[in-house]
Formats: structure tokens, C-alpha cells, sequence
């Protein structure tokens, strides 16, 4: 089974016209992501042409009305979401109806109850929504064939790493680009912003799953921060089930109770969701937290290799 | 966003959910004048956003007018575990037969909703549920259903309210899920939903909401207009407000060193690293703000956001730690540069760049050539130095 999607599977994206959509399916296509169709019912049948720089051509990407017609005229297995908060219900309503496989959701400020809806909605279908309010997947190619380009969904950049042993799960996005960076030297399978909102379709525990259930990946890379119980979840799961290793890093230590701290869901509230609690929580369940990123990215370089940055 | 009592009283009100008689009032002409309304004796109670006021003195019993103000004027001026009491709200003193706690709440882990009940109601709950867990019933009900009259009965009956009020029980748990749905609410919770009543007259006895606790979603409030009458002018941070007006997010903290970066996991990290160096410097230097510039940020935004964290007065240097994504690092070099030009600003400004376009951001930083700024290769060492910078006294090369 591939690792939350298969490298080159066809991939639409809802909110393509608008300038956030341009700029990241720019970005996707030129890192080798299938992309094959945008949605917008007020301009169907128009096309939007990209740049791609390593052939010095232009891509001419249709647009359709729905998801659905969409996905019956390109066979589309995933979908990116950048629509605004107040259309995003429907936008992921109408690509679980269509039976998207995967739907990654980078929107931030989307009321939780539209997500819990949803979330609720693909669970039941079978279907994975990533994110909301998360940076997306990164997949490394899985093969050494060159025209295994992996994956790209969302907008994590490309170019940080390349392939290798290591699997990076996290709830905020600029702290996936800090460990990617740090851990350039090892590699990656593949690296998933799980999203900073109170309810995510793909939680830590399902991120854990994924790796576990992966050959390639033989080591996972953690990031957490204050609010919620998903770290604790995952330090549970991690100890019954989780044959490899994890480091985990949390970020929130200095958060005061009762304010939230830039994502909707990282806030402390009622004393319940510290810092200090997730890590205790991890490392009862045999999961090193480093202090700082750097230091966590140390600890999984020495359970990988012994310590040594490589060449 | 957390609603203040009086406020989560008015939803739950036009749910038709029974409350005691109670006036908002902010000053001891205005309590006195409310109490004259409502009667004796009637209770005083701070309107803050923080448990356990009760413990604290923020709850007081009036029999008269006298009572009344004095007690206005003691707690009026409190700050209560941090918070600064906005208002009391005057209200009925009921005769209160038995306490019972119900709440509706977001649950992040099961990703559904709860109901939350135990007949052990009132100021002790979370010790008696603590050692009494099974004492406390829970209801999941899925973001796909209802909560209906049927699963309102039968979680009444489970809680063990006393046969007569099961009907009535049934009857507030419904209208309480109402409320925390009609309102993108992340919890409604009534504690306690008392018994009232005269103890010898079974007609006089009914539910009632003596105390609520309502959190509501901000995500939604593009959905509700009417959440404008919520507003908390009075005791707003004049940094946050500001922030807020060109749509960062800033939190206002206690410390020296002022923390700008992109993305809030970075810069909570960020944060945690000027205190983590302040302790082992023996400084106990902190960071003075969190401020996320966002992705995609242009030179305005980082100009912006700097302007705001030298203008509080309590900082002493700033921390700028940027991994271009979205972001492009010499966007954020322009942007510091443009707010020292404005603000002639004399405090050292540590700034470590990283990724998209770091190069071209650090050499635009170096060709400035101004002596305030200082360039740290990794976010430890520029934290590091930060926080040195931050102590009184102290300069660093």
C-alpha cells in the first residue's frame, strides 16, 4: 500500500483561479505534481496556463464546474483546497460526494463544526481529508527513476530534502520546514503537516500508522505544540503498536493559559493541554522530546545513524 | 472567544433556558441601583474570564443597599488568577435545593461532541469527579446526528436528577445543545443547573441556570454578525488591539525580548527558546510577545509588526527568526530595515533567516551596515543572543 497516495496520481485543486490557488499549483506543477484540472463553476471551461521552468513550457490546465465532472474527465485521486473558510464545507462536501481519495485541506479559519462534519463524513466513507490549516503532504519518489517526481500536495517547499529513511509529522508548518532542513542530511519518505486546528481529518495517530505501515520509512520525527490531547494519543498508540522509532519535539513551553497562540487549536485552557504534559506523556511511552528542534533533530540522527551529520 | 457570565446568560436566555434575575452593572451608583431592581438578598459576582472566583472573593451575598455597594467596591478594583474583574453582575439569590453540572463541549480527541453531566453539581466538581469518575456521565454524539429528545431523556435519567426532573432536565439538556450548535459554541456549560424552589411546596421547585460558561468558535464569527455586542473594549491590550487591526497574531507577554517570526509553531518554539536561555544565562530573561507575520509575508507586514513590538516599552531587544516557505526572507530584511528607518529605533534586533531567499535577505541586512542589527546563524544561538542583549547592562559582539 503507498504511503497515504500513490507519487504520480492525477491531483485537482479547488480555488486554482484564486491567488493563493495560481501560486501553489505554479509551485506543484514545477515540483512534478500530477495536476490535471482546477474547480470553479464560474469559469468552467476556461483554461489557466502555467510555466513549467524545467522544460521552458507552458501547461494549459483545464477548469470545471464540480468536482465530480472533474474527476470523471481525469480520473483525479486527490484534491487541494484553498478555497476561503466561508465556502470550504462545500468545497470538501462536494469532493467527498465526488469520492476524492484524498482531500488536503490547506484553509485556515474554517468554523470547527464545518470540520467535524466533514472529517466525520470522510471517515465514515473511507475517504482521508488532511489538514485544515495545515501546509499538506510531501512526498519524496519512492523510486530512482527519474520520472518518479513523488508528490507534492499543499505548500510545503520543495527542494529542502530528498528521499530517505525518515518520516516527519506535524502540527505546524514552519516548524516541518526547521526539522526538514535540519535532517536534510538523512532524508525523507514523506512529510505531513497534519494541521494547527482543534479537529484535523488525519491526527498524529494516523500519521504514526502510515509510517509504521511503511517499508521505506524507518524512523519518525514528531512535532507537537500546546492545546489538545493529540500528542498524548499518540505517545499511547506509539507504545503499543509502533515497532520504530520516534523523537518528538513540542513547541509551547512559555504559552500562558488562555490565549491562543496563532493556530485555533493551540491554546491552553482549564490547565489541560501544556507543553510539559505531552512530553511526559511521550516519554513515559519511550518517545525522546528535545528541547529545541536542533536537539531533537540530533536524537533521531543518533538512533538513525549514531549521530553523525551525513555527507 | 470566552463570553463573561452575564453574556453566556443571554444565550442560554433566548433559548428559553430559566435563569435567576440578574443586571449587569459596572460601578457602585449602578450596582446600587440594580440591587434596588432585583431585591434582597440578592448576590454580587465578578464578571471575569477565569474559574473559581468564588475562592477568590469574587462572590458575595448583599441584604441590603449598603451590602450591597461595599461589596461592589471590593471587588470591582480585583484581578482574579490574572484577570481584571470587568463588571459584576447583580443577581436573584435563589434557594437552592441541589446542584447539578451539565456541559456540552467540542471533543478535539474523538473529533465529536460531549455532554458532560453529574448530579454532583457546583464550586467542588472537578475534585468530586476526580474521585468519583463514575459519578460523571458522558454522551458522544456525532458531528453527523442530532442530539434528540429520546438521547436527552435517557442521558437525564443516567445523571440520576431526582425522578420529577427528569422531563425538565430532558428539556434544558435540549435546549442547551440547541444553544451550543445556533451559536458555533466550543462549550456550553451550566454549573451549577440548580434545584430551586421552597423545599415544602413541590410546585415551586425547578431548574436553574445559576451559572454559565460559554467559549464560542472566532472562526464563525464571519457568520455572526450579533457576536459585535460581545466586544470587550474595556479591558483589551492596546498591543493586541493594534496587531489585530492589520490582522497579525500577537500575544502580549512579560518579558524583555520581543519574538517575530512566520508561523505560529516557530514562534511558539521561538519562545521557548529566549526563556530557555534566559534561565541558563541566570537572567530569567523572557520573551516580551508572540507575533506570527503569517505566510507569504511582504516587507509592510514585517515592517508593521516590528513597529509594534519596539513601541511596547518593556522590550529590550527584538528576536526576528524567519524560515522562508511562502515567505521570502529578503521581503523581511526590507521590511526591517523600513521600520528602523521610520522609528529611528535604537534596540538591537537579532534576526536569523533560513530558506526561501535567506542569502539575499542576510545581504541586504549586511549591506545596511547598521550596528543594531545582529545576524545569528541558527535559532538557538540568535535566541541566545537575544536574550543577552535583552539583560540591562550587557553587549555582546
Amino acid at each position: 500500500m503507498a504511503l497515504f497516495i500513490e507519487d504520480n496520481a492525477p491531483v485537482i485543486v479547488q480555488g486554482m483561479t484564486g491567488h493563493q490557488g495560481m501560486t501553489h499549483t505554479g509551485r506543484m506543477l514545477n515540483a512534478g505534481t500530477h495536476i490535471v484540472g482546477g474547480v470553479n463553476p464560474r469559469k468552467a471551461g476556461q483554461e489557466v496556463t502555467f510555466h513549467i521552468d524545467e522544460t521552458d513550457k507552458d501547461l494549459n490546465i483545464p477548469v470545471y464546474a464540480t468536482c465530480s465532472e472533474a474527476k470523471e474527465a481525469t480520473g483525479a485521486k486527490a484534491s487541494v483546497i484553498f478555497v476561503p473558510p466561508r465556502f470550504a464545507k462545500s468545497a470538501m462536501l462536494e469532493a467527498i460526494e465526488a469520492d476524492i481519495e484524498l482531500i488536503v485541506v490547506i484553509t485556515e479559519g474554517i468554523p470547527v463544526a464545518d470540520t467535524a462534519y466533514c472529517v466525520e463524513l470522510a471517515l465514515q466513507k473511507g475517504i482521508r481529508i488532511i489538514g485544515p490549516n495545515c501546509p499538506g503532504l510531501l512526498k519524496l519518489p519512492e523510486s530512482a527513476d527519474a520520472s518518479d517526481k513523488g508528490i507534492n500536495l499543499g505548500i510545503i517547499p520543495d527542494g529542502i530534502v530528498s528521499s530517505g529513511p525518515l518520516g516527519l509529522v506535524s502540527k505546524s508548518g514552519t516548524l516541518t520546514y526547521q526539522l526538514m532542513g535540519e535532517l536534510a542530511d538523512i532524508g525523507f519518505t514523506a512529510c505531513l503537516g497534519v494541521g494547527g486546528d482543534p479537529i484535523v481529518g488525519t491526527t498524529l495517530v494516523e500519521a504514526l500508522q502510515q509510517f509504521e505501515a511503511d517499508d521505506n520509512t524507518k524512523a519518525v520525527m514528531m512535532i507537537g505544540e500546546i492545546g489538545g490531547n493529540a500528542e498524548q494519543d499518540a505517545a499511547a498508540w506509539a507504545k503499543e503498536h509502533m515497532s520504530k522509532p520516534v523523537v518528538a519535539y513540542i513547541a509551547g513551553f512559555t504559552a500562558p493559559e488562555g490565549k491562543q497562540m496563532g493556530h485555533a487549536g493551540a491554546i491552553v485552557s482549564g490547565g489541560k493541554g501544556t507543553a510539559q504534559d505531552k512530553k511526559n506523556a511521550l516519554e513515559e511511552a519511550g518517545i525522546p522530546v528535545g528541547k529545541t528542534p536542533g536537539q531533537a533533530a540530533q536524537l533521531l540522527r543518533e538512533i538513525v545513524n549514531g549521530g553523525t551529520p551525513q555527507a | 472567544m470566552d463570553l463573561y457570565e452575564y453574556q453566556a446568560r443571554q444565550l442560554l436566555e433566548e433559548q428559553g433556558i430559566d435563569t435567576p434575575h440578574g443586571i449587569f452593572a459596572q460601578n457602585s451608583h449602578e450596582v446600587a441601583e440594580a440591587a434596588d431592581k432585583i431585591g434582597y438578598p440578592c448576590v454580587i459576582k465578578a464578571q471575569v474570564r477565569t474559574g473559581h472566583r468564588g475562592q477568590a472573593g469574587g462572590v458575595k451575598l448583599a441584604k441590603d443597599q449598603d451590602e450591597a455597594i461595599l461589596s461592589s467596591e471590593q471587588i470591582l478594583p480585583m484581578t482574579i488568577r490574572g484577570h481584571k474583574v470587568s463588571g459584576v453582575l447583580v443577581a436573584e439569590a435563589k434557594n437552592v435545593l441541589h446542584e447539578y453540572y451539565v456541559s456540552i463541549s467540542l471533543d478535539r480527541s474523538s473529533r465529536d461532541f460531549d455532554v458532560l453531566a453529574t448530579a454532583n453539581g457546583g464550586t467542588e466538581v472537578e475534585e468530586i469527579a476526580k474521585e468519583h469518575p463514575e459519578s460523571v456521565k458522558r454522551l458522544h454524539i456525532s458531528a453527523l446526528e442530532d442530539f434528540d429528545i429520546e438521547a436527552a431523556r435517557k442521558m437525564a435519567e443516567s445523571i440520576g436528577f431526582y425522578h420529577a426532573d427528569v422531563d425538565q432536565a430532558a428539556d434544558v439538556l435540549l435546549k442547551m445543545w440547541k444553544c451550543f450548535k445556533d451559536n458555533d459554541a466550543t462549550l456550553v456549560e451550566i454549573n451549577p443547573l440548580a434545584k430551586i424552589g421552597d423545599p415544602d411546596d413541590e410546585s415551586t421547585k425547578k431548574l436553574c441556570a445559576l451559572d454559565a460558561k460559554i467559549s464560542l468558535d472566532d472562526n464563525a464569527a464571519f457568520r455572526h454578525d450579533d457576536w459585535k455586542r460581545f466586544a470587550d473594549t474595556s479591558h483589551t491590550d492596546l498591543f493586541e488591539e493594534r496587531a489585530k487591526q492589520h490582522g497579525l497574531h500577537y500575544v502580549h507577554l512579560k518579558g524583555e525580548v520581543g519574538v517575530i517570526g512566520n508561523g505560529a509553531g516557530l514562534v511558539m518554539s521561538s519562545l521557548d527558546a529566549v526563556s530557555g536561555a534566559g534561565e541558563e544565562q541566570g537572567s530569567g530573561v523572557k520573551p516580551a510577545n508572540f507575533l506570527d507575520i503569517g505566510g507569504g509575508a511582504s516587507a509592510e507586514v514585517m515592517s508593521t509588526s516590528l513597529s509594534i513590538v519596539l513601541s511596547d516599552p518593556q522590550v529590550e531587544s527584538v528576536f526576528v527568526n524567519v524560515y522562508g516557505g511562502i515567505t521570502a526572507c529578503d521581503e523581511v530584511a526590507r521590511g526591517i530595515l523600513a521600520a528602523l528607518d521610520e522609528l529611528n529605533a535604537s534596540k538591537p534586533i537579532v534576526v536569523r533567516f533560513d530558506g526561501n531567499a535567506a542569502q539575499e535577505g542576510l545581504k541586504i541586512l549586511k549591506d545596511a551596515d547598521n550596528p543594531n542589527i545582529h545576524v545569528s546563524d541558527t535559532m538557538e544561538k540568535a535566541a541566545a543572543q537575544a536574550a543577552r542583549l535583552a539583560e540591562p547592562g550587557k553587549e555582546t559582539n
